[in-house]
C-alpha cells in the first residue's frame, strides 16, 4: 500500500471510527428501550384481547347453561322425544312451534347464536331452530357424526358439563362453526343435550376488532389443521378476501402464531404472515384450542428510531467527506518528494546509470539521495572491466570447432563399402523365398544355445504372423500352435538326438480357424552330444485333413433318430441305418439288395406311387406322409423324404430316403381338433360346432321339409352358486347338467354349451307337421326341464336349481341360424320373466312388441326437430278462482299415429335419454310463452309450472341451462316453477339440495310433485328448499269417500303450512273435492273442474272467460 | 520504521484499555450476588402414601433443576426445601406453616390425599400463600391460594364412569378407602348413575392401609357387576387386586376402573395383578409427542433408566413450570401480581397443551382412559375430543348438595 493511502486511512480511522461507534451504540440503546416498551404494550393489549374473547365465550356458555336449565327446554325434550317418531302429529307440531317461539329471541344470523338444537341422549336431533340438513339426523351414527357439533355432544354426554366445541367447517350450515353444548338435567336425570351454534359475524367482530391497536395493529386468530395453521377470523390485511389463509406450520415456524398454537405465550419482534416485521405478543386460547397474536407493525413502532437513524447517518457522511478532504491534502504534502525520488531510482534500476537523484530534497531525503548517487558511480566502473574479459573467451572456442569437421568426412567413406555387400545378400534371400512359396513349404531354424529362432517368409504367411508385432519369433511360433499340441511340439524340437522328427499338428489362427501342418525337423549336435541347433520345414496340410473329417462326420450323421435308407439307381436297398431297424423292425440283412416295396402297407393305391415317382424324377425330391407296415405287420404313418443323388455327369446313382414315425403326432392333432370344436369342461360341442351343425341341419331340413327346433337353456341363479360356493362347484354342476341333458335327447341331436351356464339343444327331423312337431319338442323340453330341476349333489353340498328354456322351431332355411338363436334366447327370457323353471316357445308377438317400441323410439327421435311436440296448458287457480298460472304438459301429435298418449312415449323417452332433449324443449317453449305473455296485463303475472325429469335434473350443468334459457327469453324467473318428483329428490341428496338452492338463488320457484306417493320422509322434506307441495291426484280422487285419503291430504296440508310452504292440489274434478280441500286449508287447485290441458290459444280464450267470471264473482 | 512502531504501540494501548473495560463489565454483571428463591415441598416420604408420593418429589426436583439450568428466575437460583409429611395430614399442615414462616418459601408444592389438602388449605389461606396441588380429586373446592394441577371430576371420574357404562353396562360396584376423596367421588358417581340410569350394586369402604380385601373380592365375584370403580388409595390396591385374582375375578369379565393408581404404583406392585384393568388419568407415560418423549428421557437420565412416570408426577412437574413462567412474567415476588400472571398461563406440557383457568384456578386438560398392559404401561383406549374446561362443581349436581359431597358425607 502506498504511503499516501496509508496516511489517509489512518487519519480516517482515528477520527471517524469512534464517532461511528458512539452513534451506533446510542441508536441501539434507543431502539432497545423502544422495543421493550412496545413489547410491554403489546403484551398488555394481548392480555386484554384474550380476556375480551374469553369473556365473550364464557358469556355465551352461560347463556347455554341457562337455557339448558329452563323448564321450557326440559318440557320440549321430554315431549319431542316421544312425538318425534311420528313427526307430524298435533302434539309434535304444537311443541315444535312453542320451542320456535321460545328460542326465537336468541337466534339470529347476525346475533349471538345462529341456530339452536335439542338432542336426545342417543344423539337424535329432535329440534333445530333452522331446518338444515342436520335436523332429524343422528349425531352418533348419522352423516354428521364427525363434526364439531357431534364431538361437543359426545363430550357433553360423557362429562355432563357444558362444552365449547372446536371450530371447523360445518357442512349443514356451510360455514365454519363453533357449538356450545350443555346437558339437560331434569330431576337429576340426564334427558338430553341443548346445543347452540355461535353466530360467526358477531364473534368475529369481537375477536378481530382492532380498536386500541393503533394504526397498524391487528389481532389474528388461528387453529391447527393437520400440518397447517388456518386463520379463523377475518384478517385486516386481506380485506374481503373470501379465501381462508392457510399456512404450513413447518415452513412458517418463525411467525409468532406457531408459538401460540403450541400452547406457549410470549412477545417478540418477529415476521408475521405478510413477512413484515411486527412487534407481537402471542397467547393460547384453551376454550377453542386457538392461538392468538396481537401485533403492531414495526414500521409504526420504530418510526422515531428510523428517523433518528437517517439523521445520524447523514451527519456521519458529511463528516467523512470533510475530514477525508483534509487528510488528502496533508498526506499529499508528505508523499510528493518521496514519489519523485522513487521515480529516479526506478529509472536507474532499468540500466540508465547516467541518471542522478535530486540531492536538493529536504531532511533525511536529501541525505539519502547523495549516498545513492555515490553508489551508482562505483557500479558504473565495475561493469566496464567485465566486458573486456568476455571477448577473449570467444576467440578460443572457434579454433576447436574446425578440427571436428575433418574427422566426420573420413567416416563416410567406410560406410559406402559396407552397403555393396548387403545388396548381394539380399538377392540370395529373395530366391529362397520364391522357392518356398511355390512348394508351400516354410522353413525355420533355431539356435539351441541362444534360444533364438528364425523363420522364412512362408512360415510367416502360413502362421499368419503379423510382421509388425514385436514379440520374439519363437514365442510367436509357439503361440500360433494349438494349445493342445504346443507342449509336445516344443518338446520334440528340443530332443538331444541327431535325428529327423516328423509331426502333424494344428495351428490356431487369430480369427479362430484351425490349420493342420506337417513338420520335418532335424537336430544338429556338437561333438559332446549337446544340441546346437534345429532346422525344420513346415507344410500346410489343412485341405487333405478336412476331407478326412467330412467322411467321419457323415458316418455319424447317418446314425440319427430318423430312419435312413439308401438304394441304388435300380431301387435296390444298399444301406440302412439303425433307426431304420428300430422303426421298421427289419435288420439290414433282411432288406439289403431288396426293393423297398417289402415295406409298403398296401394302403396306398398305384396312383400314389406313380405320383411319387413322377415328382422324384422331375424335381429330384419327394416328401410326404406314407403308411407303411412294420416287420411285425402293424401299419403306421411316417413322414418320408426321398432325394436323388447324382454323379458329376448328372446320372442318378443312388436314392436316399429319410423318414420318421409320426404316430404320436397324429394323435395330438386329433386332440387339438377336438378342442377347437368341443367345450373343454363338459365335452359338449361348442358354439362353433353348433353353428356348423345348425347350418347343416337347416340345409337338410330344406331338403326333407322336416321341422326341427332350437332350445335355448339357462340355469337359474347359477351366478349365486358360483359366488357362494365357488367356481369349482359351479363347474361340477355344469358337467352334471350336460350329462343329464344328453341323456334326454337322441344320439343324433346336438347338445352344445355356448359358455357360462347357457346351453343349446338342436333337435333335427322332428316331424313334417308343425303342430305335431311343436308337441314333440314341448315334450322333450319338458323332459329336460324336469331332469334339470332334480337337486344336484355337489360333493358335500346339495344344490337346487332349475332351467329356463326358450324354444324356436324351424323348417328349411328361411331364417338364418343367428336369428333362430335370437328367437330362442328371447323366448328363454320370457320363461325367466314368467318365474323361471319354465319352457316358452318363441311367439312372433314378442318380436312385434320389441319392434314397435323401437319404431316408436325412432319416430320420437324425429318428433322434436320436426315440430311434432306441442305444449298444452292446464289452468291453476286459487281459492277465489283467480288464475295463478298453468302447468305446461307435453303432447305428441304424430302425422300417422295421431295423438300419442304421454304414458306411452314418456317411458320410452326416459329410457333412451331422449327425455333430455324433450325436457329442454319444454322448458324453452314454456319460457318463450312467458315472454309472450309479458305484454298483456291479463297474462303478465301468470306462472308456468314445468315438469323436470330425474335425468334432466342430474345434468351437472342443469342450473346453468335453466339460467341461460331464462336469460335468452328475458323473463321474470319467479314466474317459472319447476315441478320435481320424488324420484328426482331421492337420489344424491347433497347434490340435489345444492342445485335447488342455486335454482332458488336464480329466483325460480320449486314445487314437489306427486307428494305423498313416494317414500320421502319428513326429514328429507325439511332439507329441501321448496316453495310448494303438490298433492297427488290419487289422493284427491277419493278424498270425499275414503277417510284414509282424507287424513292423508289433511296431514300434507298441515305439514306444508308448518313448513311455510304453498300447497296445490291436482286432479280436482268435483265440487265436493274442492270444498273439502278448501275447508282444510288448501290454497290452489288444478283439475278438470276448471279445465283440461288445452293448447295455448284455447288457454288464452279461457283466461278471458275466467277473468269475466272472476269479476262477476268478486263484484 | 519508527513511525510504524509508534503506530502499533498506540493501537496496543487502545486494545488493552478496551479489554480492561470489558472484563470489568463482565464482572459487574455476573458476580453481583443474587438472592436464592426458595420453594417448599410437602409430600409423604414415609407411611402408607410414600409409594405414591415419593416419586413426586423427584418430578419436582427435575423441574427445578431444569429451571436453574435455563438461568433460574432473572439469574436467581431456585432452591427446593423438602419436608416429609409422614402420611399424616395434621403434621403436614404444621410443616406447611413452618415452610411459610421460617423458611420464607415463595410457593408450596405438595399433598396427595384430600385429607392432607383440606388440612393444609386453611394454613395457606391464612397467609394468602400459594399451594400447587398435583393430584386429581373430587372437586367441590376452589381457593384463590391453590392451583389445582390434577384433574377435576369432569376431567377424570365422570367421563371414566360414562365410558365404562357405555362399554360394559349399567351395574356398578364401588370400592374405596375410608376417607374424604373416595366418599366424595362415590357420591358424585352415584349422582351420575341416577342421571344416566345406572344401577349401584354395592358401595364398600376399607380403612387407609387395609390389607384384608378377601371379603370384598368374594362379594364382587358373587354380585358379578358389569364393572368396579376403585377409589382405594395407597398400598391397599395391591391387596385388593391380589384378592380379586384369588377370587377368580378376570379383568375381561369384571374390569376394575381405578382413579388412584398409575404407572408408579404399577411398577411398585408389579403389573401382572392389574393387567387388563383400567385407570383414568390425563397423562400416561405412553403418550406420543415430542414434549413427553423429552420429559421421560430427561427424567430417566436424571433418576435412572428404569424409573416410570405417571399423572401426579407430571402434574407436579407442570406445577413448577407454570409457577416459574408466571414468576418470570410477573418479575416480582409479590403474590398478587404472581397470581394474576398465573391466571394467564398456558403450557405445552407432556400431556399436551394445558392452560390455567383463571376462574377456577384449575387446569384445562384432556381426559384419557388407559388399560394396563403387560409391560406396566397403559394402552390409551379413549380420550376426550378436546381439552376440557375444569368444572370443580359438576353441572349436574345441584348447588345445595355440594357441601355434603365436599365433606365426604354419605
Amino acid at each position: 500500500m502506498r504511503i499516501f493511502s496509508r496516511l489517509l486511512l489512518l487519519f480516517l480511522l482515528v477520527s471517524m471510527v469512534p464517532l461511528a461507534l458512539f452513534s451506533y451504540f446510542n441508536l441501539q440503546q434507543d431502539e432497545e428501550t423502544l422495543r421493550a416498551e412496545a413489547l410491554g404494550r403489546v403484551s398488555t393489549l394481548a392480555d386484554k384481547k384474550m380476556i375480551q374473547v374469553k369473556s365473550y365465550l364464557t358469556e355465551r356458555e352461560r347463556n347455554v347453561r341457562f337455557l339448558a336449565q329452563s323448564p321450557r327446554v326440559v318440557a320440549d325434550i321430554e315431549l319431542l322425544s316421544d312425538e318425534y317418531g311420528a313427526r307430524a302429529g298435533g302434539v309434535y307440531l304444537r311443541e315444535d312451534a312453542r320451542a320456535r317461539q321460545y328460542f326465537d329471541r336468541y337466534v339470529d344470523e347476525s346475533g349471538v347464536f345462529r341456530n339452536i338444537y335439542l338432542i336426545t341422549p342417543q344423539g337424535e336431533i329432535i329440534y333445530a331452530q333452522k331446518h338444515e340438513s342436520d335436523f332429524a339426523t343422528n349425531l352418533q351414527n348419522g352423516p354428521w357424526r364427525a363434526t364439531p357439533l357431534a364431538d361437543a355432544f359426545r363430550d357433553a354426554v360423557s362429562t355432563l358439563e357444558p362444552m365449547i366445541s372446536r371450530q371447523d367447517f360445518y357442512l349443514p350450515s356451510k360455514a365454519p362453526s363453533i357449538f356450545i353444548t350443555s346437558p339437560v338435567i331434569a330431576d337429576g336425570k340426564f334427558i338430553g343435550v341443548l346445543a347452540a351454534q355461535l353466530g360467526n359475524d358477531l364473534f368475529n367482530k369481537v375477536a378481530s376488532d382492532s380498536g386500541g391497536l393503533g394504526a397498524s395493529g391487528e389481532a389474528v386468530f388461528a387453529r391447527k389443521d393437520g400440518e397447517d395453521m388456518l386463520m379463523t377470523t377475518p384478517l385486516r390485511y386481506r380485506p374481503g378476501g373470501r379465501e381462508i389463509l392457510r399456512l404450513n406450520l413447518e415452513k412458517n415456524k418463525e411467525i409468532p402464531m406457531v408459538g401460540a398454537l403450541f400452547g406457549t405465550s410470549g412477545e417478540a419482534v418477529k415476521k408475521d404472515y405478510r413477512d413484515k416485521e411486527v412487534v407481537s405478543a402471542w397467547r393460547h386460547l384453551p376454550e377453542l384450542d386457538w392461538g392468538m397474536v396481537v401485533k403492531l407493525d414495526g414500521d409504526e413502532v420504530f418510526a422515531s428510531v428510523y428517523r433518528q437513524r437517517t439523521w445520524v447517518l447523514e451527519a456521519l457522511l458529511l463528516m467523512v467527506c470533510v475530514s477525508g478532504l483534509l487528510a488528502f491534502l496533508f498526506a499529499r504534502q508528505i508523499s510528493r518528494p518521496l514519489e519523485v525520488l522513487a521515480k529516479t531510482v526506478g529509472e536507474m534500476a532499468e540500466g540508465n546509470l547516467d541518471q542522478r537523484a535530486d540531492e536538493s530534497a529536504f531532511g533525511e531525503l536529501g541525505l539519502f539521495a547523495r549516498s545513492f548517487n555515490r553508489m551508482t558511480g562505483r557500479l558504473q566502473r565495475l561493469y566496464q572491466t567485465l566486458e573486456a574479459r568476455i571477448e577473449e573467451r570467444t576467440r578460443e572456442l572457434s579454433a576447436s570447432n574446425e578440427q571436428l569437421q575433418e574427422e566426420i568426412v573420413e567416416r563416410e567413406h567406410i560406410e559406402s563399402a559396407l552397403r555393396d555387400n548387403q545388396a548381394e545378400l539380399q538377392r540370395k534371400q529373395e530366391m529362397l523365398i520364391e522357392t518356398e512359396k511355390l512348394g508351400r513349404i516354410g522353413s525355420w531354424e533355431m539356435d539351441a544355445v541362444s534360444g533364438e529362432m528364425r523363420c522364412s517368409d512362408e512360415i510367416c504367411r502360413m502362421f499368419e504372423f503379423d510382421p509388425a508385432q514385436l514379440l520374439p519369433v519363437r514365442d510367436k511360433f509357439l503361440q500360433t500352435i494349438h494349445p493342445d499340441d504346443r507342449m509336445w511340439v516344443s518338446q520334440t524340437c528340443r530332443q538331444t538326438k541327431e535325428a529327423c522328427h516328423d509331426a502333424e499338428y494344428r495351428l490356431n489362427m487369430a480369427d479362430g480357424r484351425i490349420k493342420w501342418v506337417r513338420q520335418h525337423c532335424k537336430n544338429y549336435l556338437d561333438a559332446t552330444g549337446r544340441l546346437l541347433r534345429t532346422v525344420g520345414a513346415v507344410q500346410d496340410i489343412t485341405a487333405s485333413r478336412r476331407a478326412e473329417d467330412n467322411l467321419r462326420i457323415a458316418a455319424v450323421a447317418f446314425e440319427t433318430q430318423e430312419g435312413i435308407m439308401i438304394t441304388d439307381a435300380e431301387a435296390n436297398i444298399i444301406r440302412v441305418n439303425h433307426a431304420f431297424e428300430a422303426i421298421t423292425g427289419y435288420s439290414p440283412e433282411d432288406v439289403l439288395r431288396k426293393n423297398p416295396r417289402i415295406l409298403s402297407s398296401g394302403k396306398h393305391d398305384k396312383a400314389f406311387y406313380e405320383e411319387m415317382w413322377r415328382q422324384l424324377t422331375t424335381a429330384g425330391i419327394w416328401s410326404g406322409e406314407i403308411w407303411d407296415k412294420r416287420k411285425n405287420g402293424t401299419i403306421y404313418p411316417k413322414w418320408m423324404a426321398i432325394s436323388e443323388v447324382k454323379d458329376p455327369t448328372g446320372r442318378v446313382t443312388e436314392y436316399v430316403a429319410t423318414f420318421s414315425d409320426i404316430t404320436q403326432r397324429k394323435q395330438a392333432e386329433e386332440e387339438i381338433r377336438n378342442l377347437a370344436f368341443y367345450d373343454g369342461l363338459t365335452g359338449l360341442p361348442n358354439r362353433r360346432l353348433l353353428l356348423d351343425r345348425c347350418h347343416l341341419a337347416l340345409a337338410a331340413s330344406q331338403r326333407s321339409r322336416q321341422y326341427g327346433a332350437l332350445l335355448f337353456l339357462d340355469m337359474d341363479r347359477f351366478k349365486t352358486l358360483n359366488d357362494t360356493l365357488g367356481h369349482e362347484y359351479g363347474d361340477r354342476m355344469l358337467v352334471e347338467v350336460a350329462r343329464r341333458m344328453q341323456a334326454c335327447v337322441r344320439e343324433s341331436d346336438t347338445v352344445a354349451r355356448l359358455g357360462g351356464d347357457e346351453f343349446v339343444v338342436l333337435l333335427e327331423d322332428v316331424d313334417e307337421q308343425s303342430a305335431v312337431a311343436s308337441q314333440k319338442v314341448a315334450q322333450i323340453a319338458e323332459k329336460i326341464r324336469a331332469s334339470l330341476s332334480v337337486s344336484y349333489q355337489l360333493a358335500e353340498h346339495e344344490h337346487l336349481s332349475s332351467p329356463s328354456i326358450g324354444v324356436s322351431l324351424y323348417r328349411g332355411n328361411e331364417e338364418p341360424v343367428e336369428v333362430l338363436l335370437k328367437y330362442a334366447d328371447m323366448a328363454m327370457y320370457q320363461a325367466k320373466d314368467a318365474g323361471r323353471n319354465a319352457v316358452r316357445f318363441f311367439d312372433p308377438g314378442m318380436q312385434l312388441a320389441v319392434e314397435s317400441r323401437a319404431a316408436l323410439e325412432a319416430d320420437l327421435r324425429r318428433a322434436v326437430p320436426e315440430g311434432q311436440l306441442h305444449l298444452y296448458y292446464q289452468i291453476q287457480v286459487n281459492n277465489e278462482h283467480r288464475v295463478l298460472g298453468a302447468e305446461a304438459l307435453v303432447r305428441w301429435i304424430h302425422p300417422l299415429r295421431g295423438m300419442v298418449p304421454p304414458a306411452q312415449f314418456i317411458p320410452v323417452a326416459e329410457e333412451s335419454a331422449l327425455i333430455l332433449e324433450i325436457g329442454g324443449w319444454v322448458m324453452e317453449t314454456a319460457c318463450r310463452q312467458l315472454a309472450e305473455w309479458r305484454i298483456h296485463a291479463l297474462t303478465r303475472n301468470l306462472s308456468i309450472a314445468v315438469n323436470v325429469s330425474a335425468q334432466q335434473f342430474k345434468l351437472h350443468d342443469f342450473v346453468n341451462r335453466v339460467e341461460s334459457i331464462l336469460r335468452t327469453c328475458d323473463v321474470d324467473p319467479s314466474l317459472l316453477k319447476l315441478e320435481l318428483t320424488e324420484s328426482v329428490v331421492l337420489s344424491d341428496l347433497a347434490d340435489v339440495v345444492a342445485k335447488m338452492h342455486a335454482l332458488r338463488a336464480l329466483g325460480v320457484k320449486l314445487s314437489l310433485d306427486d307428494f305423498g306417493t313416494g317414500y320421502s320422509s319428513l326429514a328429507y322434506l325439511k332439507q329441501l328448499p321448496l316453495d310448494q307441495l303438490k298433492i297427488d291426484q290419487s289422493f284427491v280422487r277419493d278424498i270425499a269417500t275414503d277417510p284414509n285419503d282424507a287424513v292423508m291430504v289433511q296431514t300434507i296440508i298441515d305439514m306444508a303450512l308448518n313448513f311455510k310452504l304453498n300447497v296445490i292440489a291436482e286432479g280436482v274434478e268435483s265440487e265436493e273435492q274442492l270444498s273439502f280441500l278448501k275447508l282444510h286449508g288448501c290454497m290452489a287447485y288444478q283439475g278438470y273442474l276448471f279445465s283440461r290441458p288445452v293448447p295455448v290459444e284455447e288457454f288464452e280464450a279461457l283466461l278471458v272467460q275466467q277473468s269475466g267470471l272472476y269479476k262477476a264473482l268478486s263484484s | 520504521m519508527t513511525i510504524w512502531a509508534r503506530q502499533q504501540g498506540w493501537l496496543f494501548a487502545v486494545l488493552v484499555l478496551a479489554l480492561l473495560a470489558g472484563a470489568f463489565w463482565f464482572y459487574a454483571s455476573h458476580h453481583a450476588e443474587k438472592p436464592v428463591i426458595r420453594i417448599g415441598v410437602l409430600h409423604a416420604l414415609t407411611g402408607t402414601m410414600a409409594t405414591s408420593e415419593a416419586p413426586l418429589v423427584d418430578a419436582l426436583r427435575l423441574a427445578v433443576e431444569e429451571a436453574n439450568q435455563s438461568g433460574g428466575i432473572d439469574g436467581a437460583k431456585i432452591e427446593m426445601i423438602v419436608r416429609d409429611c409422614r402420611s399424616d395430614a395434621a403434621y403436614c399442615a404444621a410443616q406447611a406453616e413452618k415452610l411459610i414462616t421460617q423458611d420464607k418459601v415463595e410457593a408450596l408444592f405438595g399433598c396427595w390425599t384430600s385429607a392432607c389438602r383440606k388440612a393444609v388449605k386453611p394454613v395457606v389461606e391464612k397467609y394468602h400463600h400459594l399451594l400447587f396441588y398435583p393430584v386429581q380429586y373430587e372437586g367441590m373446592e376452589q381457593s384463590a391460594d391453590i392451583i389445582y394441577t390434577g384433574a377435576a371430576p369432569n376431567q377424570q371420574i365422570i367421563p371414566m364412569v360414562s365410558w365404562a357404562m357405555q362399554q360394559r353396562g349399567r351395574r356398578v360396584y364401588l370400592v374405596g378407602s375410608d376417607y374424604i376423596f373416595p366418599h366424595a367421588a362415590n357420591h358424585i358417581i352415584k349422582k351420575l348413575l341416577v342421571a344416566k340410569d345406572g344401577l349401584l350394586l354395592a358401595e364398600r369402604y376399607v380403612p387407609l392401609g387395609e390389607r384384608d380385601m378377601d371379603a370384598i373380592a368374594h362379594d364382587i365375584a358373587q354380585l358379578h357387576p358389569d364393572f368396579v370403580v376403585n377409589t382405594l388409595n395407597g398400598d391397599s390396591n395391591r391387596y385388593f387386586f391380589a384378592a380379586l385374582q384369588k377370587a377368580g375375578v378376570q379383568s375381561r369379565d369384571i374390569p376394575v376402573f381405578s382413579t388412584s393408581f398409575a404407572e408408579a404404583e404399577l411398577a411398585a406392585m408389579g403389573p401382572a395383578l392389574m393387567q387388563g384393568h383400567y385407570a383414568a388419568w390425563n397423562y400416561f407415560q405412553s403418550l406420543p409427542g415430542a414434549e413427553n418423549r423429552d420429559f421421560v428421557e430427561h427424567f430417566r437420565r436424571r433418576f435412572g433408566a428404569n424409573r416410570v412416570l405417571d399423572d401426579p408426577m407430571e402434574a407436579s412437574y407442570i406445577g413448577v413450570r407454570l409457577w416459574m413462567n408466571a414468576r418470570r412474567d410477573a418479575g416480582t415476588a409479590n403474590r398478587d401480581a404472581m397470581k394474576a400472571a398465573l391466571g394467564q398461563q398456558t403450557l405445552n406440557a407432556p400431556e399436551g397443551i394445558v392452560a390455567v383457568d383463571a376462574a377456577t384456578q384449575h387446569l384445562w386438560k384432556t381426559a384419557r382412559i388407559g388399560q394396563v398392559r403387560a409391560d406396566g404401561q397403559f394402552e390409551i383406549v379413549w380420550q376426550s375430543g378436546q381439552s376440557l374446561a375444569p368444572a370443580p362443581f359438576p353441572f349436574f349436581i345441584p348447588p345445595g348438595e355440594r357441601d355434603a359431597i365436599a365433606q365426604g358425607l354419605p
